[in-house]
């Protein structure tokens, strides 16, 4: 049963997870890299903002199924998800593919 | 992490003269190669759906209406759409790269394929791949 709101503690160590996969592990930004990374299994978890398209969404969830890569629904839009990777961007989706130091992979998986 | 883009994956093609076709992966070529350097495979896929077919047509009517047009092509993976349906049908011996290059060629692997999706949507299989997709 996914949780109605998310508590601002779990929210900010997803960001913490985060900041040190953009440190120290590898990742890509983006629809068409996210999706590249999911074709030739490279990613490992996909993040999506909560304002991305629905049909990008389910695209993306479809490409994750077929790969059993877990999917990661942020709570927050593209601008707060560019800002918790650190870039002065927008960003609707990403995928890690080496999470460096963090944890984020065994602590993320199975929530949808 | 699960490499899902092997053959006899059914996938959709997204782009080109057959969007929106049907297609297996006959070979898949994840590196790329020479010629092209991005991810690609060769599928093979119908270009010409068949007909409804009902128990009371007569047997003229099930044969005209069963026909399968099929092609081959060199398709970019971000040009394909895959799903979760696999086909086995064995089409390696007759698809490979190089009868794609002359006319010839061409027509007699298309006319193999042809008469094995034919074979197969005979027996009722796969019934999802042989309908076509409405969009």
């Amino acid at each position: 049963m996914v949780a109605a709101k998310k508590t601002k503690k779990t929210h900010e160590s997803i960001n913490s997870r985060l900041a040190l996969v953009m440190k120290s592990g590898r990742y890509t930004l983006g629809y068409k890299t996210v999706l590249k990374s999911l074709r030739n299994s490279k990613g490992k978890l996909v993040i999506i903002a909560n304002n991305c398209p629905p049909l990008r969404k389910s695209e993306i969830e479809y490409y994750a199924m077929l790969a059993k890569v877990g999917v990661h629904h942020y709570n927050g839009n593209n601008v707060d998800l560019g800002t918790a990777c650190g870039k002065y961007f927008r960003v609707c989706c990403l995928s890690i593919m080496d999470p460096g130091d963090s944890d984020i992979i065994k602590s993320m998986p199975g929530d949808h | 992490m699960v490499k899902f883009l092997k053959p006899n994956k059914a996938v959709i093609l997204l782009q080109g003269r057959f969007a929106g076709r049907k297609a297996v992966i006959v070979r898949s070529f994840d590196d790329g190669t020479r010629d092209r350097p991005y991810g690609h495979c060769l599928v093979s896929g119908i270009s010409k759906y068949p007909a409804k077919v009902i128990k009371k047509d007569s047997a003229k009517k099930t044969a005209k209406n069963s026909r399968v047009k099929a092609f081959m092509k060199v398709v970019n993976y971000s040009h394909l759409m895959p799903t979760r349906y696999t086909l086995d049908v064995d089409l390696k011996d007759v698809v490979s790269p190089d009868s794609l290059v002359t006319k010839d060629k061409k027509v007699t692997a298309a006319k193999e394929i042809k008469k094995r999706f034919e074979e197969r949507f005979k027996t009722g299989k796969n019934r999802w791949f042989f309908s076509k997709l409405r969009f």
